[in-house]
């Protein structure tokens, strides 16, 4: 929590509203756009003056002068100074912040694939191997339980989610087409001196061979 | 466990319109966009933000935690589709990132809601976390002070504490908050006034 002063409500010992209570009549009133009237300049001298304020806060210093037609009322200004002191503003843990980080790394790395997978025809970038390990050593620490399983709970739709989760991906369509050409090529050739060598295959053809013609 | 928050993004030295901020994210968003692993550098500057957001609407730790998550998630997700807006020719209703960001956050944390179907009435943990072993009274006075700023502003409506959590936490502009709750600046300012008279008066009304 950042420090915002001390102190806590301080109306009534300030005079309680010593302003007077004028807005009754509109406080409870539905919140929706009305035209310019007197409510309208009333909040508007009070941006201005929050304004004022925390920009104040934010140099660390206390609100600087202000004309005094521009104050707000007395209620409104007391409860402006001690919110802006009062309320805490919070972090969450180093712990969830630096999962979450390397989930976010983890998921633009994977959507970094099918980019530049999508680019390397026109662009010639080079091919970019990621291997699984290195995609795992990304992942969240197994005690990150609330960070686990995010896929499952992004709110998008599953054809927009990036794709190629759990694979490690080969980058770069020529290299690919390549790589995946000669690998066809030594596949075949495998399977023909396999069939060749079968004894299977051997048998059969012995047994043609002493079928009579 | 929470600990302090220490964002100083986006206040320019001198009064005026804080919008400095929007030059800067632009720079960072078209980074993003061409290269999702520099999302890193928007989630940096905001996850506190989020997370204080999240935390002030539902009050838990875990679950301000689950809806942060959600939200930078969605945001890496979809950020090809934003577009950055933020011009001073745009006029009102200018698109900025961090508007656009808690946007997001704003329908995670009704979506965890929907979800749960509970709203949670812990303490405030995080009031309990700025001990300062150094001065207990002190801290205890702020401790005091910080919960019952809470609670005063826990008791609002929807939209009036939403406006002022953006206002006052994460110290947003009403232009901002504007686009946030898809309101007119003017319907903000009248909302937030309204919000600070009904505050002080909750709080009046228990200190009888």
């Amino acid at each position: 929590m950042t420090d915002r002063g001390t102190g806590g409500w301080t109306g009534r010992e300030t005079g309680r509203w010593a302003g007077g209570w004028t807005g009754r009549e509109t406080a409870d009133l539905p919140d929706r756009d009305h035209g310019a009237d007197a409510g309208d300049v009333d909040a508007l001298i009070t941006d201005r003056y929050l304004e004022s304020i925390l920009a104040a806060h934010a140099r660390g210093a206390d609100a600087g002068p202000t004309p005094a037609w521009e104050h707000p009322s007395t209620d409104v200004r007391q409860v402006s100074d001690w919110l802006v002191r009062g309320l805490p503003r919070l972090h969450p843990s180093f712990r969830f912040e630096e999962a979450l980080a390397a989930t976010l790394t983890a998921t633009a790395a994977r959507m970094r694939l099918p980019l530049a997978a999508g680019s390397a025809g026109t662009s010639g970038v080079a091919g970019v191997v990621v291997p699984l390990e290195a995609r795992r050593s990304m992942e969240p620490a197994s005690g990150a339980s609330s960070i686990g399983g995010h896929e499952d709970r992004l709110d998008v739709p599953a054809d927009r989610r990036p794709v190629g989760i759990g694979r490690p991906w080969l980058v770069g369509g020529a290299l690919t087409s390549a790589v995946l050409s000669l690998v066809g090529a030594v596949y075949v050739a495998w399977r023909i001196g396999r069939g060749r060598r079968s004894p299977m295959a051997r048998a059969v053809r012995a047994l043609a061979r002493t079928r009579p013609a | 466990m929470v600990r302090p928050a220490f964002w100083k993004v986006g206040r320019p030295e001198v009064d005026g319109p804080r919008l400095a901020h929007l030059d800067h994210d632009r720079r960072l968003v078209e980074a993003a966009q061409a290269d999702p692993a520099r999302f890193e550098a928007l989630y940096r500057k905001y996850v506190a933000q989020v997370y204080s957001f999240a935390f002030y609407e539902l009050r838990h730790h875990h679950d301000a935690e689950d809806v942060t998550e959600q939200t930078f998630l969605a945001a890496l997700a979809n950020l090809a589709g934003f577009e950055e807006r933020a011009r001073p020719a745009d006029g009102d209703g200018a698109s900025t990132f961090r508007v656009w960001l808690f946007q997001i956050a704003r329908n995670a944390v009704a979506e965890h809601r929907r979800r749960t179907r509970r709203h949670t009435q812990a303490p405030l943990e995080a009031a309990a976390s700025v001990a300062d072993p150094q001065d207990v009274q002190e801290a205890a006075v702020r401790r005091d002070a910080a919960a019952s700023a809470v609670d005063a502003i826990s008791r609002l409506p929807t939209e009036r504490r939403q406006a002022l959590i953006l206002r006052f936490v994460d110290e947003m502009t009403t232009r901002e908050i504007a686009g946030i709750l898809g309101r007119s600046e003017g319907a903000i300012r009248v909302l937030i006034h309204r919000a600070l008279r009904s505050v002080a008066r909750d709080l009046d009304e228990r200190r009888r």
